[in-house]
């Protein structure tokens, strides 16, 4: 865990964010209304359409279908090399769009209706000075 | 309610500025304002900053206080912050302060110096205006949604790669004639054509350039105003709203919060939109240009390409892809190209209709706001 001085000034990402959030993180929760009936994605205390806290959180299955994607070459900090990145939204199963990083597929091989599921990877990292971050993107289900 | 005037405009130029810092811009902006109202700095009795990255790369909190110290001003300071859309939501908090009677002649200051650091850096802070807890920490930046959008646009529609370049031909054409523009040269075709895909289908001509820059307007009351020395130009109404985000639209399409924010202005003003108005929208990327002309009701769904050209007072300065996009400033240099327009000319053009608008969003519109401006 962070300690050093010099630790603490490298690091980027905060530890007790991930912590807090890490089922959704780890898995796709949704949030279920139970005022308005429509389904949400992340979870949250409230639905984002009608502002009722009458919501039951519940689990997708984590599989979907691709419905749009782009390539992106679009640099931040977190960029690691010059790889491009794909960027989605995935209709889950149950329904709800979310949007989601595609990895483990060649860009040319992508299509609208490309059948996906949830697989965890690194979302961030403040290696060596701090922890490594994971969190569920997409990748084509393997047939 | 008593009317409220812009007495004074000022802006310096967008660009990558790096001899002056945000106080030198700032103040350039200010002096030419007040001196354009024929104000001295001390008859300013209220301060609006609106500059969105001033905490995250500037170092500074409460940039409104520092900025009332540069100035010399003992006034109420506030600063405003609501992403890309600031200079709108900031020149409302000023409005309803002239109106309230707390002031009779507030400043207005939008502020933005993004080129002190790398562009990575500047690009991690630009996207956190998507919710950081979702999209922020998944790696998912404004121009990824962006992207997406134009991809379902052209397919929807039926639009073509090259159609949507015209937006970016346009608005070069327009910057080519506004002194304070970033992006003053003409942009063909095939130029656009061969620029760089930052995310497919999205290329750097869809993007507006991130850049510095500071617009300042001083507004008065009625009272005040027959002393202006400037024809008036007046805030008549402001309107905003929030929205779900993209992906929980029923249709991405849809620019819901431009929508609602439309409904309510409509509210407590009348006036006619069409292709004649002086209009000011925000294309961050340029399918945010086509999709506001359409929610706006300019022209119906997907015609937005066969509508640009006929838009002779559509985006003046250049809109923000090519007049440049200093964030908190960029609908501050709307506001003040728009002001210099209804009063006499602007960028050799002349206008005259009765009416302007102006409309701003943050993200991939979580929120928009319009401003509708008379002489
Ligand atoms: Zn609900």
């Amino acid at each position: 865990m962070a300690g050093s001085f010099e630790e603490v000034r490298i690091m980027k990402n905060s530890i007790s964010i991930f912590w807090r959030k890490r089922s959704d993180f780890y898995k796709i929760r949704l949030t279920k209304c139970l005022e308005c009936g429509k389904v949400s994605f992340p979870s949250r205390t409230k639905c984002p359409y009608c502002g009722s806290k009458n919501v039951r959180i519940v689990e997708a299955s984590g599989k979907g279908t691709l419905v749009n994607y782009t390539v992106s070459y679009y640099r931040t900090e977190d960029s690691d090399e010059l790889q491009p990145r794909i960027i989605g939204l995935v209709k889950l199963d149950e329904g709800v769009i979310i949007p989601a990083e595609i990895v483990d597929v060649d860009p040319d091989s992508l299509r609208k209706g490309l059948r996906v599921e949830a697989v965890l990877r690194r979302l961030k990292s403040d290696d060596p000075f701090g922890l490594i971050y994971y969190g569920l993107k997409f990748s084509p289900v393997l047939k | 309610m008593g009317k409220v005037f812009v007495a004074g405009v000022g802006m310096t130029k967008v660009g990558r500025i790096f001899n002056k810092g945000y106080k030198e811009l700032a103040m350039e902006a200010v002096d030419k304002a007040l001196n354009d109202a024929g104000i001295a700095v001390s008859e300013v009795d209220y301060l609006v900053v609106s500059s969105a990255f001033s905490d995250s790369l500037l170092n500074q909190v409460d940039i409104s206080s520092i900025l009332a110290q540069e100035m010399g001003i003992d006034v109420p300071a506030i600063s405003v912050n609501t992403g890309e859309s600031s200079g709108v939501a900031a020149l409302e908090a000023a409005l309803n302060a002239v109106r309230a009677g707390k002031s009779n002649t507030a400043l207005i200051i939008g502020v933005e110096k993004l080129s002190e650091f790398p562009s990575a850096k500047i690009n991690s802070s630009f996207s956190h205006v998507l919710d950081y807890e979702i999209e922020g920490i998944r790696g998912i930046a404004p121009i990824n949604y962006a992207a997406l959008l134009l991809k379902e646009y052209m397919k929807r529609y039926g639009v073509k790669r090259d159609d949507i370049f015209q937006w970016a031909i346009e608005m070069h054409k327009r910057a080519e004639k506004n002194p304070y523009a970033y992006l003053r040269f003409a942009l063909d075709l095939d130029k656009a054509r061969n620029s760089q895909v930052i995310s497919s289908p999205l290329t750097l001509y869809d993007v507006a350039p991130l850049a510095d820059g500071a617009a300042a307007a001083v507004l008065v009351n009625e009272d005040l105003q027959t002393t202006i020395r400037t024809q008036p130009v007046e805030i008549v109404a402001t309107a905003s709203a929030t929205a779900p985000p993209i992906y929980l639209r029923n249709d991405m399409l849809d620019m819901l919060a431009t929508k609602k924010a439309l409904e309510r202005l409509r509210t407590t003003v009348k006036f006619k939109m069409g292709k004649d108005i002086a209009l000011q929208v925000h294309d961050s990327f340029s399918i945010y240009g086509f999709l506001a002309l359409e929610e706006l009701g300019v022209c119906g769904r997907g015609e937005g390409v066969k509508a640009i050209g006929d838009l002779q007072y559509l985006n003046v300065g250049g809109g923000l892809k090519a007049r440049g996009h200093p964030v908190g400033a960029s609908s501050l240099y709307a506001l003040d190209e728009t002001v210099l327009l209804m009063r006499d000319s602007f960028s050799g053009l002349r206008y005259d209709g009765d009416a302007a608008l102006i409309h701003s969003i943050s993200g991939a519109e979580n929120n928009a706001w319009l401003a509708l401006l008379k002489r």
